[in-house]
């Protein structure tokens, strides 16, 4: 009768577990360490794409902006000369709103996207009109459309994901990365990288990059359902560049509490996609561990005044022994 | 860290107290000087006695006094009035008489009194005073005197204190026959109480008469009852004089007390007077400003709702309820961890359904819903811009309450015309979050969404339904003060929500 009772855990379990709730970030974390003032540096991605610029984290190069609706027709001078290219919102969230253009034909102005659609302009115009337009922003805002320059994914992921692109979350606390995953697009998910849409989260080790914990949905899992692959394989290369934007990201928001999203470019080596100044809390359960202890850890014997650098150093060494 | 959240906790924690304290003081304070009630519809009987006083005038100059009802016994008198035509009317306080006069008049005298009363059940039948002067005992014959110690001894073997001793052996049936041969062959109430006086007198006990009326709703006029006051213990008590009974029995009001006449009239002869009794109805809320203006309060309630306009007592009776449901809803979202659409969607559709009823209204919302959610998908073949469309989706919501309203009345369904009572723009914008949601996320996500909306809503529904706890916030609107503080007390509560213990369960070792 009580059967149902056993998938809820006492307070005190997950206390133990070091588990973080939903109102401690909130009122512990994100109001201690994220003043408001600083959250206009995260929502809007050209900001974000200029600071990063200035401190050294490199981010998918910035063809244009186009700010109001009588501009969108200068779209086509802003991509002339380019063939590939993404059109994206500057407040947007969970991905809404991005068209990624794998073949552009400046004769006839024809558009491929990412997944093979054919669009012609007066379609691509009126995308624009309705990012500017606030569609896919927040409460409905004006909003900026930014094009910027196409992430050419390395392959390393293709055999865990479907279709879509992985990405890494980095949460960083204090400036110190203190827990990483990975998000793998599924079918389920619909090719998209968000977990509440079905994409498969997996648990990286803070210190090496390596898997430690997938789940889907909530539930652990092992194996890529669509393509089979051992989750537990994974090792995220550059992994020490990863923790690097995380950790300079501190710097340059000032935001003790972060999220950042990274890609691996092919060529580039991991880019900034964007930053989160409320990153969610799935992460513990694609880890299998909570955040709480982490942070405190982080509080209590972490040396405060380091540089970036050697705060990646510090977790790197730390972890590693 | 640490220290920040003990000291805003601790401070709003002390203020909680203070506001719990200050709204115990209130509800105390209306409760007992206002007389308001915990359970909404209470009502509170309002006696109007009318006494009719008519006599002939002899020629001589007219003085007319009328023992009237005191305040402070037990009854308060909300007003009074007299209609006596070109009379001077004085009133005597301390004896408690009204007085009036005119120079000499010829045709029959109409003089009419009327009070209202409420019962206000404080201080019943019991009035400390000093002693007054030992009774003389009367003069009686000595057969009559031996009765009448035969009585006083009978009566001991019965039961009470020694006044209601005796009026119950006077008035026991079968009639013990030393009785029998004691009484007269016919006894009114007033030869009764003249026994009772003697039979007390004789034991050295005051006594005196009283008159009053039982409060009940008769149309023929009525004379008054007597009963007989004994000083006993230091003060006047007041006893039946059928059943023995002490104290006045409820619904009863004193008129008059003492030796005093119930009227006597000067210049005037053959005077009449007669009593009629009327009972109506008022809520007690109504009558809390003439119980304060009695209590010289009047300041105090004029500053409260209760003395506005009743439409806007109304207003403000639905205002008082929204910091429960406001209550509800933080509950719902930062205790029990329910996502919904909207911060306070849900507590605006709840509020709907109180106007609709739970079933019409959640079927309304049902069908609303639906096709304002299947309109909204053929409309996202558009590609509208998100003002137009929302626009638009509004105007469908309009129209379908319209069309639900008209077939509701065409077919006597009447259940379809509380379509009306739904916010549009709110249920616009659920519709619109829903089909986003449900474009982006998914079905499941979209209904899971609807869903916990709903629940919440209808929790927040049940909370505010209560007929009870709406009176109760409204009677005793200083609990939103509490209110107030438990929200912001919830603002720094850093545990678990509850769904999360289930969402994060897997992370618990074995
Ligand atoms: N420059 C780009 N090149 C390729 N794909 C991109 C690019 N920008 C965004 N994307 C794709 O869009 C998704 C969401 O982009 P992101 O900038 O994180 O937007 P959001 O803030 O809405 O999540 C990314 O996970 C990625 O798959």
């Amino acid at each position: 009768m009580f059967a149902w009772l056993k998938s809820f855990a006492s307070p005190k379990e997950l206390s133990k577990a070091g588990v973080l709730g939903m109102n401690r970030r909130n009122f512990d974390i994100i109001s201690q360490y994220n003043p408001r003032c600083l959250y206009p540096l995260v929502d809007d991605k050209v900001k974000t794409k200029e600071l990063a610029n200035k401190i050294g984290i490199s981010t998918p190069r910035l063809i244009g902006i186009i700010e109001y609706q009588y501009e969108a027709k200068n779209i086509l001078d802003i991509i002339h000369g380019q063939k590939e290219f993404v059109i994206k919102p500057a407040q947007g969230s969970g991905g809404k709103g991005v068209l990624v253009i794998k073949d552009y034909q400046e004769e006839g102005h024809f558009f491929t996207t990412a997944s093979g659609r054919q669009l012609a302009y007066n379609e691509v115009y009126q995308h624009i009109s309705n990012i500017l337009s606030g569609l896919y922003s927040l409460g409905g805002k004006y909003d900026t459309a930014i094009v910027e320059e196409l992430v050419h994914f390395s392959d390393i992921f293709k055999d865990y994901s479907y279709q879509g692109v992985p990405d890494v979350r980095v949460i960083v606390y204090k400036g110190y990365p203190a827990m990483a995953m990975t998000r793998l697009p599924t079918k389920a998910s619909g090719g998209r990288a968000n977990l509440h849409q079905g994409a498969i989260g997996v648990g990286l080790d803070i210190s090496n990059g390596k898997a430690l914990h997938g789940v889907c949905r909530d539930i652990p899992i092992t194996i890529q359902p669509d393509t089979g692959a051992d989750l537990m394989k994974i090792e995220v290369p550059y992994w020490r560049e990863h923790l690097l934007i995380g950790a300079l990201a501190y710097e340059m928001t000032g935001l003790g509490y972060l999220g950042a999203d990274i890609v691996l470019d092919a060529r580039r080596g991991p880019m900034m996609l964007e930053l989160n100044a409320r990153p969610g809390l799935a992460i513990q359960i694609a880890n299998g561990i909570g955040l709480k202890n982490c942070l405190k850890e982080i509080d209590k014997s972490y040396p405060s005044g380091l540089s970036a650098e050697e705060r990646v150093d510090f977790v790197l060494n730390k972890r590693a022994k | 860290m640490l220290k920040k959240i003990a000291s805003v906790r601790g401070i709003l924690s002390i203020f909680l107290f203070l506001s719990i304290i200050y709204a115990g003081y209130c509800i105390y304070y209306k409760v007992e000087y206002w007389g308001f009630h915990f359970t909404p519809k209470q009502t509170a009987n309002i006696w109007s006695i009318e006494a009719h006083i008519s006599f002939e005038p002899t020629g001589e100059p007219i003085k007319v006094s009328l023992t009237t009802p005191r305040s402070n016994d037990s009854f308060k008198v909300l007003e009074e009035n007299t209609i006596a035509e070109g009379y001077k009317i004085s009133k005597n306080k301390t004896a408690s008489r009204l007085i009036m006069t005119s120079p000499a008049r010829e045709e029959l005298q109409d003089i009419y009194y009327k009070i209202l009363l409420f019962d206000n059940t404080d201080s019943r039948g019991k009035t400390k005073s000093a002693a007054p002067a030992t009774p003389e005992a009367p003069i009686f014959d000595e057969q009559k005197l031996a009765a009448a110690k035969q009585l006083l001894k009978l009566a001991q073997a019965r039961e009470g204190d020694p006044v209601s001793q005796i009026i119950r052996l006077l008035n026991e049936e079968p009639m013990h026959p030393a009785v029998q041969a004691y009484l007269p062959v016919k006894t009114t109430q007033k030869i009764m109480v003249e026994i009772i006086s003697d039979l007390l007198a004789l034991k050295k006990i005051p006594s005196q008469i009283a008159r009053g009326f039982k409060l009940q709703e008769s149309k023929k006029s009525l004379s008054p009852d007597l009963m007989i006051e004994a000083y006993t213990n230091g003060s006047w008590r007041i006893y039946d004089i059928k059943t023995g009974k002490k104290g006045i029995p409820d619904n009863f009001v004193l008129f008059q007390r003492g030796g005093q006449s119930l009227i006597d009239v000067e210049g005037g002869e053959n005077s009449v007077i007669k009593f009629s009794v009327l009972k109506s109805i008022t809520s007690s809320m109504k009558l809390a400003g003439q119980r304060a203006k009695l209590l010289n309060q009047e300041d105090r309630f004029q500053y409260s709702i209760y003395n506005l306009p009743l439409a806007q007592q109304n207003t403000l009776k639905w205002l008082s309820i929204f910091p429960l449901a406001i209550l509800m809803i933080v509950l719902m979202r930062n205790v029990i961890g329910l996502q919904t659409m909207g911060t306070f969607t849900p507590m605006l559709l709840a509020m709907s359904l109180i106007k609709t009823g739970f079933w019409p209204g959640m079927l309304c919302f049902a069908i609303i819903m639906t096709l304002g959610l299947l309109i909204r998908f053929v409309m996202s073949k558009f590609n509208l811009l998100l003002v137009p469309r929302i626009s638009a989706v509004v105007i469908f919501v309009i129209l379908i309450m319209q069309s639900l309203t008209i077939i509701g009345y065409q077919l006597d369904f009447h259940i379809a015309q509380s379509a009306v009572f739904f916010p549009i723009i709110i249920m616009s914008w659920i519709i619109e979050r829903a089909s986003i949601t449900w474009e982006e996320d998914g079905a499941l996500n979209a209904c899971r969404e609807i869903i916990f909306s709903l629940v919440v809503a209808i929790a927040t529904y049940f909370v505010i339904s209560s007929e009870y706890i709406r009176h109760i916030m409204f009677a005793f609107n200083e609990l939103n003060l509490v209110v107030l503080f438990m929200v912001m007390l919830l603002g720094t509560y850093t545990g678990y929500r509850l769904m999360e213990l289930k969402r994060f369960r897997p992370l618990v070792k074995k």
